[in-house]
């Protein structure tokens, strides 16, 4: 069983006996100490879609999974093609399946991903907790701030916006946790 | 077209929840002629709302609504068309065995806490679908059309002006509590939380140099009113003078006679949702005492609340606006926000009506909940 809490992206829940995927999961506090969580879902079988909401704490039916280790070969398109580390095995994925981490896929990306598969179908992508990618822009620090509080907007190679600490300069490797939405944690060491 | 309507209510804080469930089943019956069910698992919470009711029957009727006792041990019960699960206070198992038995569906609805956040228009009318086959719907109150709107009954705002236009009204009302305050006096209400900011509200209307004749029904900062008085009791109705500032406490009132006691204040502090949207409606100043959450998630909601009701105030007025209700609500220093809130009292109580009058035009909570039954079936 899963709480709504734990739905996250690439969860798999049983639904009137059909697979649904969780494709995007957003947290948020209600009142009075409750909290629910939208989600949007994907029926496997049909490939329906739709949102739902679960309060915090209700309980769900999960579907066992297997998991692979996966690399990203190629991007075309929308279509993002995965390697098995294994086995060589490619398979693909719309975008609209890898939603919650697109802001983070980016060609030429090395990250060892995990693969979620049902019934021997690759139907989602989860990143590693931590990634690394490269700052491609973000203006000059305005105050010389080196605490790594003060924050500023940056751009990655493929365009994804996020904030960083005022010290990060273009071109520098940074850190981010992918657990929130992709959430600057340091500079990285490359 | 009468649909049957149970109304699932569970008392955690206070009166917040049986507050905004008795007037929500009030009114379907009397606007919307549907037949409306309450139950109430701790009807001592009711009494207070509605002095007439019977705190130990099972079953009564109070004002066309057929008020239950929620009980412990569920007895089964036919299951009605509309079953409204207030602030997912969790059906009783034997409810959900039954709704799943129904010949017809039962339009299930989880009626959510009322927040100005954005999110909120996102999730208003999403569906739940559960591993048991039930289906229950996400209804959220709130602030524009992408909501549920708020709870307002069709005439309030009809008889709040009548109140108004008759002065002889508005005195007998206050007399009938025992008060008579000065003609000159600003009339302010409070009802909150236990607040460690009250002492300096009360210290800067104590020493301002318009007569404040505060009023302050039963409740939870009565402690912090009487250690600022110094004194270890008060009757209720006794008043106590410190400079330009009397104090007078009150008895728990009625809904309908907390509404007469909004109308006649020219500022209200308020906590709990109900009182909050009946202050609005009052289109008098008003302070929210929000219900604190972990992580400080209560402070978001003020915040996003806040951001909406002050954004047609002058720049100045609204900073004034927004730094009260941020003191009020981290127990700071109220004095200095207080008065800069005076210095601005005039665009604010105009503002207050405006405001009203703007979130009138909405569709209101109860209409809206007939709408999307009427629209499901």
């Amino acid at each position: 069983m899963k709480t709504g809490k734990e739905l996250k992206p690439g969860t798999v829940i049983k639904l009137e006996n059909d697979p649904w995927l969780v494709q995007k999961a957003e947290f948020t506090k209600s009142g009075r100490n409750s909290a629910i969580m939208k989600t949007k879902l994907k029926n496997l079988l049909t490939g329906y879609k739709t949102e739902i909401v679960y309060s915090a704490d209700d309980k769900l039916e999960d579907v066992i999974l297997d998991r692979k280790e996966a690399t990203l070969s190629f991007i075309s398109g929308d279509t993002y093609t995965f390697m098995d580390t294994t086995d060589y095995t490619m398979y693909e994925l719309n975008a609209e399946d890898i939603e919650a981490v697109l802001p983070f896929v980016e060609e030429g990306m090395t990250d060892v991903c995990e693969a979620i598969f049902f019934e021997d179908r690759l139907v989602s992508v989860e990143l590693p907790t931590t990634i690394v990618r490269q700052v491609d822009y973000t203006e000059g620090s305005a105050r010389g701030d080196t605490s790594g509080k003060v924050m500023k907007p940056a751009k990655l190679k493929n365009g994804t916006e996020l904030s960083v600490a005022d010290f990060v300069e273009i071109g520098d490797w940074i850190e981010i946790d992918t657990r929130d939405g992709g959430s600057y944690k340091g500079r990285a060491k490359v | 077209m009468k649909a049957s309507w149970d109304v699932f209510c569970s008392v955690v804080d206070n009166y917040g929840d049986i507050g905004v469930t008795w007037r929500l089943a009030r009114q379907l019956v009397a606007e919307h002629q549907q037949g409306v069910r309450l139950w109430v698992d701790d009807l001592r919470a009711f009494v207070p709302l509605c002095p007439e009711a019977d705190v130990n029957a099972a079953r009564q009727w109070q004002q066309g609504v057929e008020v239950c006792q929620w009980p412990e041990q569920w007895q089964p019960t036919d299951v009605a068309d509309v079953v409204v699960e207030a602030f997912a206070c969790k059906l009783p198992e034997g409810y959900l065995q039954a709704m799943k038995a129904r010949a017809t569906p039962a339009l299930w609805i989880n009626l959510e806490y009322l927040s100005a956040e954005d999110w909120v228009s996102g999730c208003h009318g999403l569906p739940s679908m559960r591993p048991d086959g039930l289906k229950r719907m996400f209804f959220f109150p709130g602030f524009d059309a992408g909501t549920g709107g708020l709870l307002r009954e069709a005439d309030v705002l009809q008889r709040r002006r009548a109140f108004e236009q008759d002065p002889q009204v508005r005195q007998a009302f206050l007399q009938g509590l025992g008060v008579f305050p000065a003609s000159n006096a600003r009339l302010v209400s409070l009802f909150a939380y236990e607040n460690t900011g009250l002492a300096s509200w009360l210290d800067a209307m104590a020493a301002g140099s318009v007569p404040t004749h505060l009023l302050v029904p039963q409740g939870r900062i009565m402690g912090d009113l009487l250690r600022w008085l110094g004194v270890d009791q008060l009757a209720l109705g006794s008043v106590e003078q410190r400079g330009s500032l009397t104090v007078q406490t009150l008895p728990f009132v009625r809904q309908e006679d907390y509404d007469h006691l909004l109308w006649s204040c020219d500022f209200n502090a308020v906590r709990g949702e109900d009182s909050f949207v009946r202050a609005q409606w009052a289109g008098r100043p008003l302070l929210w005492h929000i219900y604190e959450q972990e992580e400080d998630a209560h402070w978001v909601k003020l915040n996003a609340f806040l951001a909406l009701y002050v954004k047609d105030l002058s720049p100045a007025a609204a900073q004034a606006f927004t730094g009260m209700w941020h003191a009020w609500n981290s127990g700071g220093d109220m004095a200095q926000s207080w008065n800069l809130l005076l210095e601005h009292w005039p665009e604010i109580t105009a503002h207050a009506e405006r405001w009203c009058l703007e979130q009138s035009l909405q569709a209101d909570l109860a209409q809206a909940l007939v709408l999307f039954y009427r629209n499901w079936i």
